[in-house]
């Protein structure tokens, strides 16, 4: 479990210090499920500060939206560290305008599989490495924390910050590459119809809320391609061919910079499943060109670095 | 009218209907509930203190729909509008009361709404009050409540075996041929369970003089503030049963003019031909939407624009709670002074 | 299908080093495949395939140069990474594999691309129309709910 105290004295020293403008991290919520991501400017302010399993958004959304020229300390778990590394290879900040505070993350837990399971009324939620117990007006439920966790983070392979500048809390252990390279392969394996079924399903929910977009660290477009007219690349609205070709190509473009922290899917309205499709195009980036996003500041994404080493790799000449 | 339907018979009376009009009813769908229309295999209501995840204004203002259908050769043809006779059934009063609402933005003395106009004329709208309070909801603190009438043309109120029927209107009665009127002890039962129900709704943040506090604030730090972590999606107003801004587009490669859900929290909202955006950051945005339900509503009807349904409390990804947002508001002064 | 195949052929415009092969795509291709030109495979966005597929393309062709042939140099090779997996990725969620189509001419290459195109052709009426992914469609009346 976070060491709250030692983060927030970290967090106070960097703004007294003046290493940073501003310390984004998470503060309680009006309601106990939902912490909000908080921007903190001052030691007094910083008392607020939290850090537990309910925190369901990705911090490194925030360096995007952030003036350009603050210098910003960054409270940041696994996934949220790849993606800072991912937005400076991309250009989006400057590691020298970062102050990184690590903290190994335990996972992040699905709220709503709780109000599920507990009911809508919940007064508190108390949290242990194996336990989450809910406070409800009919009682108190305590569940398995494992099976409570959002799917991204039941198999995350990199829980535990990679280049920050002091991780605060005891390293957690990472969970293996084979089950996450073995779900992309089962659902390679089911015929074509079921796989198409599956996403036909998950697709007519949509409902364009771009929700999903907004919480993704790596969509920052000051123009996102759906807002274009000319050319019109898929149509806006909720209609069978505007939702696909929404997943298809948000999907595709996150191709070798997702970071598979699954704040995608935790902000939709509609229950959308769409780690199914980063973690494809995750997987190809892996096998194809051995790359994992966000592993450090410099190395570019696949699709940026085209080399001649690729001729014998695709279809040969002269007819296919 | 006052009559007793036992939940037993809610089925077939529901297939009855069928045969007329098309049923919509909350229904599950993955872990939540929405209306959807009714086949024979599931003629059963849902058991759920709460209300659907997308608002039933769906039904009536459809996330998409063409309105013109255009050639290249410069022809053109209205949309078939043809709505066949349709009941909600299970609308809870805080939606309902949203669509009367709405009506007033596209019925208008001057300008109507074709669309908008035929599918309330097609749709009788039933009620469910709902007699446990939902989560996040407060409806009594914007001055409806669980058991609001507005816009219904019947309200079911559950009392355990049975549901107390109150017909509210010509096309209501229609439905309820053959049931029994309610016995003495049946309404009391209901009284008490609707002013239970209206009681148990907590009050959220006080809406006396919300309006001034908000019009004379514009300026103030307050709106930076509160917007600082909303990511400018459009949860809140795609799920807000009272909102209703939509994006008219030309979707030349199908040959039709389209009309789309929108939200004044897309930065592409408001941004004009020219370039320039009246409201270029999420603190303009965030100030656009409070002020538009908690005080330019009130300018342009008399009415909140809100019926507290709670969802964008529920949804928000990032935890911004509304409620929260008015009490800060009702906690700045009356009168800034603008150092200009 | 009684209908001929309708192919949706992205060409970048260096590949037909013959003028006859140019003359003949340029005036003699047939009615149901349909040409985009671009300077360079590397200019095609993926986002032009998912657009010919939401339009009705029953096959998708793609004609482009060889490694180390390409005008641009590298154009090619960006197209074929980015190209290559989309529709790795297009056939993930249950868009057939074989509707897209590469074809990498070299310099000497002449009278190929109407070979080629004749033969996938063939090979999409054995297929057959795919409901897979949706097309656009024009919405008749005034819409459903949602």
């Amino acid at each position: 479990m976070p060491d709250i105290n030692a983060l927030r004295l970290e967090a106070k020293r960097v703004l007294r210090e003046g290493i940073v403008d501003v310390v984004v991290g998470f503060k309680p919520g009006d309601s106990p499920l939902h912490p909000q991501p908080a921007f903190f400017r001052n030691e007094d302010e910083v008392e607020e500060l939290i850090h537990n399993g309910l925190c369901k958004n990705n911090l490194a959304n925030y360096l995007t939206r952030l003036p350009k020229q603050e210098k910003v300390g960054m409270l940041v778990r696994g996934c949220e560290n790849r993606s800072v590394n991912s937005l400076i290879v991309e250009s989006q900040k400057e590691r020298d305008d970062l102050y990184l505070i690590g903290v190994p993350c335990e996972g992040i837990i699905d709220w709503r599989q709780i109000v599920e399971q507990a009911g809508e009324h919940i007064s508190l939620v108390e949290e242990s490495e194996t336990l989450v117990t809910v406070h409800t007006p009919a009682g108190v439920n305590s569940f398995n924390r494992f099976e409570l966790l959002h799917e991204s983070c039941q198999r995350c392979l990199y829980r535990n910050p990679i280049s920050a500048d002091i991780v605060i809390g005891d390293p957690v252990a990472n969970g293996s590459l084979d089950p996450v390279a073995q779900k992309v392969k089962d659902f390679e394996n089911q015929d074509i119809e079921a796989r198409y079924a599956f996403f036909q399903k998950e697709a007519e929910r949509c409902i364009r809320c771009y929700a999903c977009r907004e919480a993704c660290p790596s969509c920052y477009c000051a123009e996102c391609f759906v807002d274009h007219n000319a050319p019109r690349w898929t149509e806006s609205g909720a209609t069978p061919a505007g939702m696909q070709g929404w997943h298809i190509v948000r999907a595709f473009h996150q191709s070798g910079r997702c970071t598979s922290c699954g704040a995608c899917e935790r902000a939709c309205p509609m229950d959308i499943k769409m780690t199914y499709l980063t973690e494809k195009l995750n997987h190809d980036m892996r096998e194809k060109y051995n790359f994992e996003c966000g592993m450090d500041a410099e190395t570019k994404p696949p699709f940026q670095t085209v080399t001649l080493d690729d001729k014998n790799r695709f279809f040969l000449g002269g007819g296919n | 009218m006052k009559l007793i339907l036992p939940k037993n018979d809610l089925p077939d009376q529901l297939r009855s209907w069928r045969k007329e009009f098309t049923v919509y009813l909350p229904q599950k769908l993955e872990r939540f509930s929405h209306f959807m229309p009714l086949d024979d295999a599931n003629a059963r209501i849902l058991e759920q203190p709460h209300n659907t995840r997308i608002p039933p204004k769906a039904l009536f203002l459809p996330m998409t729909e063409a309105l013109v259908k255009f050639t290249r050769f410069g022809t053109y043809e209205d949309a078939n509008m043809e709505i066949s006779p349709r009941i909600v059934f299970g609308m809870r009063p805080c939606d309902a009361q949203a669509v009367q609402l709405l009506d007033t933005v596209f019925e208008q003395e001057q300008y109507t709404d074709p669309f908008w106009v035929k599918r309330q004329e097609k749709t009788i709208k039933i009620g469910l009050g709902c007699h446990v309070p939902c989560a996040n909801g407060f409806c009594t603190t914007v001055g409806y409540g669980p058991f609001n009438k507005d816009g219904l043309d019947v309200l079911l109120t559950d009392l355990g075996d049975s549901f107390l029927v109150e017909v509210l209107s010509e096309s209501g009665k229609t439905l309820f041929e053959n049931l029994h009127e309610a016995s003495e002890e049946l309404l009391n039962q209901a009284k008490e369970i609707q002013n239970k129900a209206h009681d148990a709704m907590p009050i959220a943040f006080e809406t006396e003089n919300l309006k001034e506090k908000i019009d004379q604030n514009f300026k103030s730090d307050y709106w930076d503030e509160v917007s600082r972590s909303c990511l400018g999606c459009g949860v809140c107003t795609f799920l807000c049963p009272t909102c209703f801004c939509f994006d008219i587009v030309d979707e030349v490669q199908r040959q039709e003019r389209v009309r789309n859900w929108d939200t004044c929290m897309f930065r592409i909202y408001s941004l004009e031909a020219s370039g320039h955006n009246p409201r270029p950051s999420r603190v303009e945005r965030t100030r656009q939407r409070l002020s538009h339900k908690y005080a330019y509503w009130l300018d342009q009807i008399g009415l909140i624009g809100c019926t507290g349904c709670g969802r964008c409390v529920s949804y928000c990804p990032v935890g911004l709670d509304i409620r929260a947002m008015l009490r800060q508001a009702q906690s700045l002064p009356f009168e800034v002074s603008h150092a200009e | 299908m009684t209908a001929k195949a309708k192919i949706a052929l992205f060409q970048c415009r260096w590949c037909l080093f013959s003028p006859a092969d140019q003359e003949w795509v340029d005036t003699q291709l047939p009615e149901n495949i349909h040409l985009t030109k671009s300077p360079c495979t590397g200019r095609i966005n993926p986002l032009y395939l998912l657009n010919a597929i939401q339009g009705g393309a029953d096959g998708i062709m793609i004609s482009g140069c060889l490694p180390e042939q390409c005008h641009f140099k590298t154009g090619n090779l960006a197209a074929r990474r980015q190209l290559e997996e989309f529709n790795d990725f297009l056939h993930y969620i249950g868009y057939e594999k074989e509707r897209v189509r590469f074809l990498w001419l070299d310099l000497q290459d002449r009278g190929i691309i109407q070979k080629e195109l004749a033969a996938f052709e063939k090979e999409l009426e054995a297929m057959g129309a795919t409901h897979h992914l949706a097309t656009r469609i024009m919405r008749a009346e005034g819409g459903e709910n949602a």
